[in-house]
Order: C-alpha cells, then structure tokens, then sequence
C-alpha cells in the first residue's frame, strides 16, 4: 500500500488536463462513430418521429415535413455532415442524369489546377483530387445506375475515401472564398481575413459548417441545395432556404441545430 | 520485406504515405525523414539546428507516429536526441502535433511538420507540454555533442543529412503556412483557457467535497506542484503569465481531483 501511494503522487507531473479532455473528446467521438454509418439507409420521414416522441413542437413539424419529402438518410454527425451529405447527395442525383454528370466530371477535372493556381499546395492537394476523380469514375463508369448508385453508397461508407471526398470538397469551398474574398469577406465576423477564416473554420476536419460554407461550396460545385430547418423555433411549418437564392436545388437537406441530413421528395 | 507488399495499396491513407516516402526520399541541407523498414506509420527523421540560432550546428533525432487516420490526424512528433528545447521520449507541442488535433489540416505533411519544427526551435517555450527552458550556453553544449549521437536503427544521425547546400526550396507559400502554425500555437493557449473554464463548475464542486473529506492528502499533493508554477513564471513575459497561470491552477485542480479519487478507489 505504501508503495502504491507513493506512485500515485508521483503523478501529476504526468497528467495533463489538456490531454485528458482530448482523449475523453476522442472517446465520445469514438462511440458516435461507432454507432452511426458515415452515410446510411434510406428511411421514411417517420423514423424521425421515435427521436421525439413527447416532443409536440418536433411532432407537429415532422409532420408538415413528411407532406413535402418521402425519405430521410442520416449522415454521422462528426462536423463533416453538411460536406458528405451534400457531396452524397449531389452525386446521387446527377447519376440519374447522365450529361449533367458529365459536364461535372469535366468540372471536377479542370478543379485541381485552378486550386494550385490560388496558391494550395499542389503535392496534398493533388493526392486529394485524385482519390476524387477515381470516386467519380468508378461511378459515372458504370451503365447501370443501381449498381453505381451501390457502389457510391459503399465507397461513401469506406472511411478513407469518404474523408478524402470531404477534404477535397473543403479545400474546393476555401478556394471558392478566397477567389471571391471581397465577397465573402463581409460575411466574417471579428478581424480574421478570408485566408485565416479558411484555415481555421473551413480546411480542417470536423469543423462544422454555417451558411458561408455553404453558399461557397455550391458555388464551387455550381450545384445548388435547400436547405429546410427544423428547429424549436414557434412556426409549425419548417423553413426552408435555397443556396444560391432562386436556383432550382439538386440536393435537399434536413438541418437540425448542429446536423445535416439528406432528403428525398 | 517491401512495404509494397504488406500494405492496402488502395486504402488512400497508405497511398498518401507513399507518396509522402517518395517526395521525402532524397535527403536535403535542412531535413531528411524515412519510414521505417518494416512499418509505413513510423518514420524517423533528422533535423539540422536553424542556423544564427543556439541550435546551429546540431543535429537532432526523431520518431514521427502517424496515426492510423493519418492524414485526417495529425502526425505525433517524438524527440531521441537531447536538444535543449524539447524534452526527448515525449509526444511534443507544437500546435500541428497530436495535442492539438483540431488545428491540423490534412493538407499538411510530414514535411510541414518537420519545417515547422525546425521554424519553432527557436521560439520560446513559454510553458507548454513537453517544452523546455534551457539556457543558449546549455543548448550550445548539447548541440556540438548531437554530432555524435548515434540512433539504434539509423546509425550515426549527422551523416544522413545532405552536405551540400542543396536548398529543399520552401515556397513562399511553405513559409506562410509554418508561420500560420506558429501563430496557432498562441490562440491555443486562449482555447485552452476556455475550456478549461468550461470544466470549471463541476470540478470545483467535486474537488469542494472530495477536499473536506481528505485535506492531508490534497496538501502534500499541492506543494511540489506550487514550486512548478515558480519556474515556469520566471521564464515566460507578463502578458502570458495569467494564462499560463490559469491553466496550471485548473491543472492542479484537475490532478488533485483524479489523486483523490485513485485513493479512494485504492482503499478500497
């Protein structure tokens, strides 16, 4: 025993509390992802009510909610939920749509050297953009759009591939905001400029995104989405929100404060 | 045994470091890193000391651990060779290492980490983990005696290094970036404080309780801690030293919190 207490105070130079809330937010992070598929299965709009069942505000919006959309896929909610759900999503209904998806090809093919242009390291961004074009050829190669359809959904759910979709489309929207800084800049709270706020808020992983994300990736895929909210908020409808204002969106999402979901009409 | 056959070479994390080996395979002036034989996920590198600097003329020995997500998280950095400014054997600080994954941005590189590295010898250590306060003079001395320093696995670490002055060519944009992860470093150490606040109510009241019940114990505890806080004061300038002061109370705090605790669970 007195051995063992002896050990132990000898400890505090060991911990460290900075360490020790990383490991317990790996941890949490950890049985999150363990729980949910990075993308899941297609689900009828009232699988949501079971995730409120005494709440009359969240009810009563599901149900205004099912009256405009079919289906709900869940997407993990780990920070990247608006990038995957929407490169997913956009991807999806551009298979069904076989010059549309080409003339994207062409786009994605044409993105790497505008990104290098604007100063992004060309040895990672190349090795990004890569592992993207083979994600998109190996689905807009098949004729059959079930299968294709099959394996976006398996490549999206193998960590590496989904990851490296999702820093590319990062580093697309930060290109996006740094060639239209001026723009962009107005929407930056604090003195950050348009660079420091892509470094920050936009290039690393896990960061959650906001409206400004948003506006600039559909911009850069030139692919527009609404987005519907539903919150707490006294309405009994849910909102909903066109990117950019106006278009005809690919891509519908389901926001809930903090997370993306897709949905399906 | 090649690394080509062990590994998925279609899993894009494998493909990257590859990648990373090739473009990192020639040795230059200023740095020069390699997987292991037998593990892609860990490397070993050599840095030479920034010249004009305490560090000029040394060389200095490390692991690089990448982590199984590697690129989406940070590398972690480990020192073999004594140097004055890092402690060896220990995951180091600087803000692209693992201690502070949410500023590494997968874009980044083993070579990133190592020019920031090289670029953050110098700066200084302001108290944080795994960082050192030696004098110019002490660094001085250590840096002649890494010349012989040997790695068990590399052999003699001075010779792998290029001697001609071939320039490893940091693009204007490399040098922004290693300055922006300096940068990082500062803001940090404001987060840190903010969650450390945000800890604050529960602990507090946890470490109330737990006190009352076992005052001894918790005041032993607390007097080698005090004489920390000392040192580290002395070495960092004023506008810092409330920050610093903060996280180390909470760190206190924290420790006396899981001291107790471990006790009780001992006694039992």
């Amino acid at each position: 025993m007195g051995d063992e207490s002896k050990n132990s105070s000898e400890e505090p130079s060991q911990v460290n509390q900075d360490e020790l809330i990383l490991a317990q937010q790996r941890q949490i992070e950890k049985e999150i992802s363990e729980s949910i598929p990075l993308v899941g299965e297609m689900e009828p709009i009232s699988s949501l009510n079971s995730e409120y069942a005494n709440d009359e505000v969240y009810l009563e919006k599901i149900k205004d909610l099912s009256s405009k959309y079919k289906h709900i896929r869940r997407t993990r909610p780990d920070g990247n939920c608006f990038f995957r759900a929407y490169s997913y999503a956009g991807l999806e209904r551009l298979l069904d749509k076989k010059d549309e998806f080409n003339a994207f090809y062409k786009q994605a093919e044409e993105s790497k050297d505008a990104l290098v242009q604007l100063g992004f390291q060309q040895f990672t961004v190349e090795d990004f953009y890569d592992i993207y074009m083979e994600v998109l050829k190996r689905v807009g190669d098949l004729t059959d759009v079930d299968d294709a359809k099959k394996t976006l959904h398996f490549l999206f759910n193998e960590q590496g591939y989904s990851d490296y979709m999702v820093v590319y489309l990062r580093l697309l929207t930060s290109g996006q905001l740094q060639k239209d800084q001026d723009f962009y800049s107005c929407f930056i709270e604090g003195d950050r400029t348009v660079a420091d706020f892509c470094h920050q808020e936009v290039e690393p992983m896990y960061k959650e995104s906001d409206h400004i994300h948003i506006i600039a990736a559909c911009a850069a895929l030139n692919m527009g989405v609404r987005v519907v909210y539903m919150d707490r908020g006294n309405n009994k409808s849910v909102t909903e929100h066109d990117f950019p204002e106006g278009c005809t969106p690919l891509v519908h999402l389901l926001y809930r404060p903090g997370h993306y979901d897709i949905l399906y009409p | 045994m090649s690394l080509e056959n062990k590994y998925n070479l279609k899993s894009p994390g494998v493909k990257r470091l590859m990648r990373e080996a090739r473009e990192l395979a020639e040795p230059t002036e200023e740095y020069f890193a390699h997987p292991l034989e037998d593990n892609l996920f860990e490397w070993h590198f050599t840095v030479r000391g920034p010249p004009s600097t305490e560090f000029e003329g040394g060389f200095y020995h490390g692991r690089i651990l990448l982590p199984s997500q590697y690129p989406m998280q940070p590398p972690n950095i480990i020192l073999l060779t004594p140097n004055g400014r890092f402690e060896v054997n220990k995951k180091i600080c600087l803000s692209i290492s693992g201690h502070h994954p949410e500023s590494w941005q997968p874009s980044w590189s083993i070579r990133t980490a190592l020019l920031a590295l090289i670029a953050f010898m110098p700066t200084p250590a302001a108290g944080t983990i795994g960082s050192l306060d030696y004098t110019p003079e002490e660094r001085q001395i250590l840096a002649k005696k890494s010349i012989n320093w040997e790695c068990q696995i590399c052999g003699k670490i001075a010779e792998t290094l290029s001697s001609q002055s071939k320039s490893s060519n940091i693009t204007q944009e490399e040098a922004s970036l290693i300055q922006q992860i300096a940068l990082k470093a500062e803001e940090d150490a404001n987060r840190k404080e903010k969650s450390a606040d945000k800890k604050e109510d529960s602990d507090e009241t946890n470490v109330r309780q737990r006190v009352t019940i076992n005052t001894p114990s918790a005041e032993t505890i607390n007097e080698p801690i005090t004489d920390v806080i000392m040192e580290t004061e002395v070495s960092i300038n004023p506008s810092t030293v409330d920050q610093v002061f903060n996280v180390v109370v909470w760190v206190i705090v924290f420790v006396i919190v899981l001291l107790i605790g471990r006790r009780f669970f001992l006694l039992e």
